[in-house]
């Protein structure tokens, strides 16, 4: 019997039951469907991730920091802005290294005060190592000493219009300096904003924020009355794990061992890793839908085979041989798991662009300061091809796996009891 | 004349459960080419189990049944299958496949054995047309009445030239109107075409239209006449 007529006949059999069919294909297509719709849901999530850190972050960067305890306790060293030269001369891997001063002030512009981060940063160094997000939108980052650059999202906090400050105008920062003796003293200085940086969108880690606030560090140093800075970004020559590993240890033992360094690169990395563990988990609990509704298959050809053993008898007594009785039925089996993962394919994606488009799940909200200034993540579900070529041969091989013991079954059936079967 | 089929010294016993049926107890038999042979028999006899063991569909106890000269016991289950493909079986109950037509079911054992499309299709509408059913070859077996499944079945059987038909209670579930038709149909292909004839049956008037009647008796053939 050739492929088209047993395909033909399998066909046969499956359109005499449509419910039945209908209702055992609808158990492959929910498995599918949840395993399209919570991996390409979750493969848009982590390239959103992704793109934004790479945005934020620069792969070839290093973050210097103090070490803290277990626990999170105090750090037992501080760094200091000359650190930055120290750590230029350790290494010939080392472009540049800037150090980076972080304090909260109350800003006053437009007649209103709020609280912002005021970083203090050498702004051509800074610029050298994040070239494509510390650029200005408007106005020339300029390094006098009252010279203020503000991100994206301090210049239009609510993206409806309302501007906060533009360049050109005055800012007041205000600073309260405590001592150990309880005394407060609020220390202001008057800046001028000379640019607003371009909107660079999702997270940083020692890079430019839309909701950063920058002056020189010459500035921060006598302002905040301090040469202890917080972090160190240390700009590579490029990004090799045998670069990135070699110049953190140098940095380790230049402080012995009493800093972190973290690459930029290994971050993003864990972050893949833990992406792709999600993936596994939520994969595998699709996983098990679809394996029920393997079992489901197996039952319904099971019912089949019994309705159907007069028939198997028929087919023998004409002269059909055992292998081709085992392949009208894997071709059933198959038929359902071609349907169910092609239906299953195409409802998970249309399920996932509607949860996307109904924002359920992609009210991922940062809040930044007091200033209500916050940034809003929005997931466009993936289907990666593998996604898709995986979930369809998984879809049929989960089909025909479940399918071959009724047909195996079916196809040992002896001529004689199977024809004598009521 | 060549034997189509021969039984030598044929036993057949059944598990009942845990008792033992001897269902046959050796039968010596010899089938030549254009033969019309009715076995007759109570139930109980053997003769539905003789068929079968004829009809390949079952391997014996002990003894030999050689089909066109070929020891069934020595073949395996895909040999077996071949060889079915020239034994043109036709059951009491007509065990036609309800969810095909009349011309997909003459067709099915063609499609078997692996034929084209087209020749299948064609010789279909030809044994339908020898049967009398050509013009009703598009319906189911539900919408064909009891006589006229059973000439459907008969064209199935016919369908891959077989050496020779086995007919197992052709008649016992048709009116005697339709059975006298089936049996003048089974007749008139035994002489005018020269397909070979073994028909099982339990009615004496059905048996005397045969050329050679057999009569079995508690899993032995007790006569062997000519008529």
């Amino acid at each position: 019997m050739n492929v088209v007529d047993v395909l033909y006949y399998a066909f046969s059999a499956i359109r005499l039951r449509k419910l039945r069919a209908a209702l055992t294909t609808l158990g492959v297509i929910i498995g599918i469907a949840a395993i399209v719709a919570l991996l390409s849901f979750s493969q848009g999530f982590q390239d959103t991730i992704t793109t934004q850190l790479q945005k934020g972050f620069a792969t070839k960067t290093l973050i210097v920091s103090p070490r803290s305890g277990l626990g999170g306790g105090e750090a037992s060293i501080s760094l200091f802005v000359s650190d930055a030269q120290r750590i230029e001369n350790l290494s010939g891997n080392v472009s540049t290294a800037v150090s980076i001063m972080q304090k909260a002030c109350f800003i006053n512009a437009s007649e209103r005060t709020f609280i912002v981060n005021i970083i203090g940063v050498d702004f051509e160094k800074y610029k050298e190592i994040y070239e494509s997000t510390f650029v200005p939108a408007e106005g020339n980052i300029t390094s006098e000493n009252d010279s203020v650059v503000i991100g994206a999202r301090v210049h239009n906090p609510w993206q409806n219009g309302t501007i906060l400050a533009n360049v050109g105008d005055t800012v007041e920062v205000t600073w309260t300096k405590r001592s150990s003796s309880g005394t407060q003293e609020n220390k202001t200085y008057t800046g001028w904003i000379t640019a607003v940086l371009k909107e660079i969108g999702g997270f940083n880690l020692g890079g430019p924020s839309d909701f950063g606030v920058y002056i020189p560090i010459s500035q921060a140093q006598s302002f905040f009355e301090t040469d202890a800075c917080s972090t160190i970004i240390v700009l590579l020559k490029d990004d090799n794990k045998a670069t990135i590993d070699g110049v953190s240890e140098a940095i380790k033992n230049e402080f012995n061992n009493q800093v972190s360094v973290t690459s930029a690169t290994a971050v993003i990395d864990i972050i893949s890793s833990v992406f792709s563990n999600v993936n596994f988990f939520l994969a595998g609990i699709a996983g098990i839908s679809l394996l029920v509704a393997g079992v489901g298959i197996m039952n319904i050809m099971i019912v089949s085979l019994m309705e159907r053993t007069r028939e198997i008898g028929i087919l023998k007594a004409l002269g059909m041989k055992n292998h081709t009785v085992l392949m009208i039925f894997l071709s059933e089996a198959m038929m359902i798991g071609l349907m169910g993962a092609a239906i299953g394919i195409v409802s998970g994606w249309g399920l996932a662009n509607i949860v996307a488009r109904l924002g359920i799940l992609s009210g991922g909200r940062i809040g930044a300061n007091q200033t209500a200034v916050t940034t809003q993540i929005s997931i466009t579900p993936v289907l990666t091809p593998t996604v898709l070529m995986g979930a369809f041969a998984f879809g049929i091989i989960v089909s025909v796996v479940f399918g071959l013991y009724p047909a195996w079954r079916a196809s040992k059936l002896k001529p004689v009891e199977a024809l004598r079967y009521e | 004349m060549a034997a189509v089929v021969e039984a030598v010294n044929l036993k057949k016993t059944y598990m009942l459960g845990k008792v033992p049926v001897e269902a046959l107890r050796g039968v010596n038999l010899k089938v030549e080419t254009g033969e019309f042979l009715a076995v007759l028999g109570p139930s109980g006899s053997g003769k539905s189990t003789l068929l079968n063991l004829i009809g390949a569909l079952d391997k014996p106890t002990d003894g030999t049944v050689l089909i066109d000269g070929v020891d069934i016991s020595r073949l395996n289950d895909n040999q077996l299958a071949n060889l079915r493909r020239g034994i043109g079986f036709v059951f009491q109950f007509f065990n036609l496949i309800p969810r095909l037509t009349a011309r997909q079911n003459v067709e099915l054992p063609m499609a078997i054995s692996g034929l084209s499309k087209d020749e299948r299709r064609k010789r279909a509408e030809e044994l339908l047309e020898i049967v009398g059913l050509k013009e009703r070859m598009n319906h189911k077996p539900t919408e064909l009445s009891g006589g006229e499944q059973q000439r459907v079945a008969i064209a199935r059987a016919l369908a891959n030239n077989p050496s020779f038909l086995l007919l197992d209670e052709p008649t016992g579930n048709i009116d005697s109107k339709n059975a006298m038709e089936i049996i003048q149909l089974v007749k008139r292909l035994n002489a005018s075409k020269g397909v070979t004839i073994i028909m099982v049956t339990h009615d004496q008037r059905l048996a005397s239209e045969a050329k050679r009647t057999l009569k079995m008796l508690d899993g032995l053939i007790v006569e062997d006449v000519m008529n």
